[in-house]
């Protein structure tokens, strides 16, 4: 909010030099965020809280500033001129809708000679943001700044049958609004209309076709107040927000509306001449009574952790119009009808406590119970997560939890994307931010891709973050791990690119933090993944994880680099942290025989191991792969394999002989069980 | 008697060759320490040799010569080795780089999160979390913002298909946790959060952490000391706080609280606008209408709460100058965060 401090200082007696009153509103909650100098003026820039419409104009800022200690505000004056001949025979009000309009007053002035404003005013109303536009329009203006209340002003010639109608518009009404759109409004909407026609929606937009032009010699001042709730869902539907409407949708200031109307007719003779009729047309002179608020001292106090004296509890609350009445220790307020915001004691504490200034409360740390702290929910496992994924040597991204429904859809592909339907943003910022992802992909692939493009290297990105699935009417989320591995791996002497089982290393390290043991690995069907390059990990006959190379269709369609290496991890796979056993230390050597097999590519390691397992002696410890071997010297479909047997005897060293007989015996019966050869 | 000193003497030899390892200068010292022709200790123990009683002098001899041989021998090994070394100039260059394995590196957002979290956790704070498709009931409503008030204007929604929205703040959880736990209530909320806003300062999505104390007796003046306590560990103890009204409809008083500019010190900057203080965190006391909501006695109760982006704390920390660019997933940014822990 716009402040021009020449003015604001008319409504006060003795005030502060500019820099101490923005340093005490400021601490009192009226914060100055800028001040600039413009002509012989200085303009504020206010930011005035949406609780605070009471402030949203100079004599409001007037009354803070008084009671901070900035002067004390100068009582309002307002002499109207009336002529003789009574409003009542110029023009007729009737309110239909009361709870829309709680009380609508107009005046009447007559004679008007429409033309620029003087300089004066034309100034003060641009320090503040708004253009002239002529002496009449803008004196309804003025007074919107001067004290808040928002005006309108009628060509009274124009209106049919020279009255005002407060009603809701009727389904389908057509509007064209000062700003010369064509609006449509609804039975929500509450208009202001003529004997015929919509001439304003109320509180928002006054129209076109009673619009004050050079002609007009007769205007009706309006001055209402319309239900807050009212003017804001039409100003949403609409989409239009105005000075007018801000101040309504957050509370405009009943018993205001007569003295409004009242200081705008006077300001219009000054300005344009004419006659003021006698009397104001009002809907509603009797005001309900204003409510009161009663607080103790004592509470106040302990609520603060210091004593506030009474006497400066007092003085803030009077000087902010809330006519305080103390007995004993009890405070009993009446709020005016400017205040929106006061309703319990604590509204009035923080009244008290920000003219106390929070400077002044002392700090004291609160004393608690002696209980540890702890992380709750998902945290635990979520943070276990984010170390396995840095341990792994991922850089962590947190990526935007939106995506395209495409880019959405294709990263979903998978058995970990299935789970259920696509949440959709209804109001999204646009076509990219469209729908919540399934998968953490949406977001690491796009990121792995911007990273390629700028000539990274090598990339290893990994996310822990939520997925969202719609299951019927509801929204669930789960955990995830994501990773995306591209370029070259290896130390800088021996670099080579990224393939399957680097990104299958990293899976499984995580996997293994993340205490998930008795996992099989088998091939992965998934669209997001590129065929017989993907795989899926299944525990207690679920999947939970997968990862492959990011399909060739997928990359293609969004611009991704290939080859990307891509995995997801389900956390809610994840098991408790394994607490080691201590196994007794072997006593007796270990023998090793490497085998060397070939067989056909169809026969995966998986298999072969587990046939070994199987037939191999008792004292096999445990065998794992040394060499894979493609290429010259083995057919076109064929692989040699050779795994490395650990050998060991728990009571007793095994003789090279025993060794060697056993290994023959494991030979025979996979040359019989398995189609393989050794060579 | 005699053994003895050679023995003793063969000790102190693989001692001083070990210690003169592969530097030339150290190995000719050993040298002529103890095989140089004028006053090596070999010589010395020769010379001994003649003053020996008879019957001791094979015995000691013998001994005598398998020490020269072994001297001979290993000097000889040691000269050789610092001659090749020498001749290849070196064996390794030892100013390559080694063959490292990748390092992770947590995001600036996690470090600054974690951190912060460790000074609760240490205050008896605990760490709770929530769904980021809310309710309206817990984001808006049971937080004291009615349907069709303007303040909900603040707080730009997104709203999910189905009738949720995506939480605007992470005070919903605030709610849950006075929903569910008797006080005393003490937890911070870190997490995502949601608005319908981008531009260099603002994203869609970013991330806030929230503190709530509900007990009987919290005063404003203990929300006060809390706050300066956790920017003066986050920051340094020197850091001014600034406590400014505001409003919150959650909390009734509301404060942002200001500290002195990371960038200029308080002198007055751009980051700044020339204030000298850069607003860092949403407070107040927990409003009577939030207790009633949640089915808690304002009578009995007091609190307070309060917020903090993590995203804003983590530039002003780490300098970094763009809110989006923290989501961008750029490696150049991300890894100049590794092996940095929390």
């Amino acid at each position: 909010m716009r402040i021009s401090l020449g003015w604001l200082i008319t409504h006060l007696e003795g005030p502060l030099p500019a820099a101490e009153m923005a340093a005490r509103l400021t601490a009192a909650g009226m914060n100055v965020e800028l001040q600039e100098p413009s002509g012989d003026d200085v303009v504020w820039d206010v930011d005035v809280t949406t609780n605070r419409p009471d402030a949203m104009n100079h004599r409001g800022l007037a009354r803070e500033a008084a009671a901070a200690g900035c002067g004390s505000l100068k009582p309002l004056v307002v002499k109207v001129p009336e002529g003789a001949t009574p409003v009542g025979k110029l023009a007729k009000l009737t309110v239909e809708d009361e709870s829309g309009c709680p009380r609508y007053c107009a005046r009447v002035v007559r004679g008007v000679k429409v033309g620029p404003s003087p300089a004066w005013l034309a100034a003060r109303l641009e320090r503040c943001g708004i253009r002239p536009v002529n002496n009449i329009v803008d004196a309804t203006n003025y007074v919107l700044l001067d004290i808040g209340h928002p005006l309108h002003a009628f060509d009274l010639p124009r209106l049919s049958g020279a009255e005002i109608r407060v009603r809701r518009a009727r389904a389908g009404e057509g509007i064209t609004t000062l700003d010369g759109v064509d609006r449509t409004l609804t039975p929500e909407d509450v208009v202001i209309a003529d004997a015929k026609r919509a001439v304003a929606i109320a509180g928002i937009m006054g129209a076109a076709n009673t619009e004050i032009g050079p002609a007009t010699r007769d205007v009706l001042i309006e001055s209402a107040y319309f239900a807050p709730v009212s003017v804001r869902r039409t100003a949403k539907r609409l989409g239009l927000s105005t000075e007018a409407s801000q101040r309504f949708e957050r509370g405009a200031d009943r018993a205001m509306a007569r003295t409004a109307v009242d200081l705008a007719a006077e300001l219009i003779v000054r300005l344009a001449g004419g006659e003021v009729a006698a009397g104001v047309l009002d809907s509603a002179p009797s005001l309900p009574a204003p409510p009161t608020i009663e607080f103790s001292l004592r509470r106040l106090s302990a609520f603060a952790g210091c004593e506030i004296p009474r006497e400066f509890v007092v003085n803030v609350l009077t000087a902010l119009d809330l006519a305080p009445r103390v007995e004993g220790d009890t405070v009993t307020c009446t709020v005016p009808y400017h205040r929106v915001d006061l309703d319990l004691p604590e509204d009035l504490y923080e009244e008290v406590l920000r003219h106390f200034g929070y400077e002044n409360v002392p700090s004291v740390l609160p004393s608690f119970a002696v209980s540890p702290g702890k992380r709750l929910g998902s945290w635990p496992l979520t943070e276990r997560a984010r170390d396995a994924l840095v341990a792994v040597g991922a850089a962590e991204a947190l990526t935007y939890t939106f995506s395209s429904a495409e880019l959405e859809r294709a990263t979903a592909a998978s058995p970990l994307g299935d789970r259920g339907a696509v949440v959709k943003v209804e109001n999204p910022l646009s076509a990219r931010l469209a729908v919540l992802r399934r998968s953490l992909l949406a977001g690491l692939v796009d990121a792995a891709g911007g990273n390629l493009r700028r000539g990274g290297a090598r990339v290893l990105l990994g996310e822990v973050g939520r997925v969202f699935f719609a299951r019927g009417s509801k929204v669930v989320e789960e955990d995830r791990l994501a990773l995306a591995l591209a370029g070259t791996a290896g130390p800088w002497d021996a670099v080579r690119d990224t393939d399957f089982l680097d990104l299958k290393g990293l899976v499984e390290d995580v996997l293994a933090q993340l205490g998930v043991e008795s996992t099989e690995w088998r091939p992965s069907t998934a669209p997001l993944l590129a065929p017989g390059e993907g795989g899926e990990v299944v525990a207690a006959g679920r999947v939970v994880a997968i990862g492959g190379r990011l399909a060739e269709p997928v990359a293609e369609a969004f611009g991704l680099p290939a080859p990307l290496w891509v995995a997801e991890v389900d956390l809610g796979a994840a098991a408790a942290d394994r607490v080691p056993s201590f196994r007794p230390l072997p006593r007796f050597p270990a023998v090793t025989a490497d085998l060397t097999v070939r067989h056909n590519v169809s026969l995966s390691y998986a298999e072969l191991a587990a046939a070994v397992r199987a037939a191999a002696s008792e004292w096999l410890e445990a065998v794992f792969p040394v060499v894979r071997y493609r290429g010259e010297g083995v057919g076109t479909d064929e692989v040699k394999t050779t795994v490395r047997l650990v050998y060991r005897h728990p009571e007793r060293s095994l003789t090279q002989d025993e060794v060697n007989a056993a290994h023959f015996a494991l030979m025979d019966t996979l040359a019989r069980t398995l189609a393989v050869s050794f060579q | 008697m005699a053994l003895e000193t050679l023995e003793r003497a063969r000790q102190e030899f693989l001692a001083a060759l070990a210690e003169a390892g592969s530097d030339p200068a150290k190995v000719d010292a050993v040298r002529v320490r103890f095989a140089g022709r004028r006053s090596g200790l070999l010589r010395d123990l020769e010379e001994a040799l003649k003053s020996l009683p008879r019957d001791e002098k094979p015995a000691y001899g013998k001994a005598l010569n398998e020490l020269k041989k072994l001297i001979e021998e290993r000097l000889g090994a040691a000269q050789k080795a610092v001659e090749e070394a020498g001749a290849r100039r070196e064996v390794v260059d030892v100013t390559l780089p080694g063959r490292l394995p990748p390092i992770g590196a947590y995001h600036p957002v996690t470090l600054v999160r974690r951190e912060i979290e460790e000074i609760f956790l240490r205050m008896g704070y605990s760490v709770a979390d929530g769904p980021e498709a809310e309710d309206d009931w817990h984001n808006f409503e049971a937080l004291n913002f009615p349907p069709d008030h303007p303040a909900r204007d603040t707080q730009d929604t997104f709203f999910l298909e189905g009738g949720l929205l995506l939480r605007t703040h992470t005070s919903p959880v605030q709610i849950r946790s006075m929903e569910t736990t008797p006080p005393p209530i003490r937890v911070i909320i870190p997490g995502r959060v949601y608005r319908c806003d981008s531009d260099l300062r603002h994203a869609p999505m970013f991330h806030q952490v929230e503190g709530l104390v509900v007990d009987e007796g919290i005063t404003f003046g203990h929300l006060k000391a809390t706050l300066e306590a956790f920017v003066h560990v986050l920051f340094d103890p020197g850091m001014g706080v600034r406590f400014r009204p505001s409003f919150f409809p959650f909390t009734e008083p509301s404060a942002e609280v200001d500290i002195t500019c990371v960038f200029c010190r308080g002198k007055g900057c751009q980051v700044c606008t020339g204030s000298g203080w850069i607003e860092i965190l949403g407070a107040g006391m927990v409003d009577p209408r939030v207790f009633s909501a949640c089915g808690l006695d304002p009578s009995r109760y007091t609190g307070f709460a309060f917020g903090c982006g993590l995203d804003r704390v983590a530039m002003l920390k780490f300098g970094i100058p763009d809110l989006r660019m923290q989501f961008s997933g750029d490696e150049r940014l991300l890894r100049q965060f590794e092996g940095m822990r929390r």
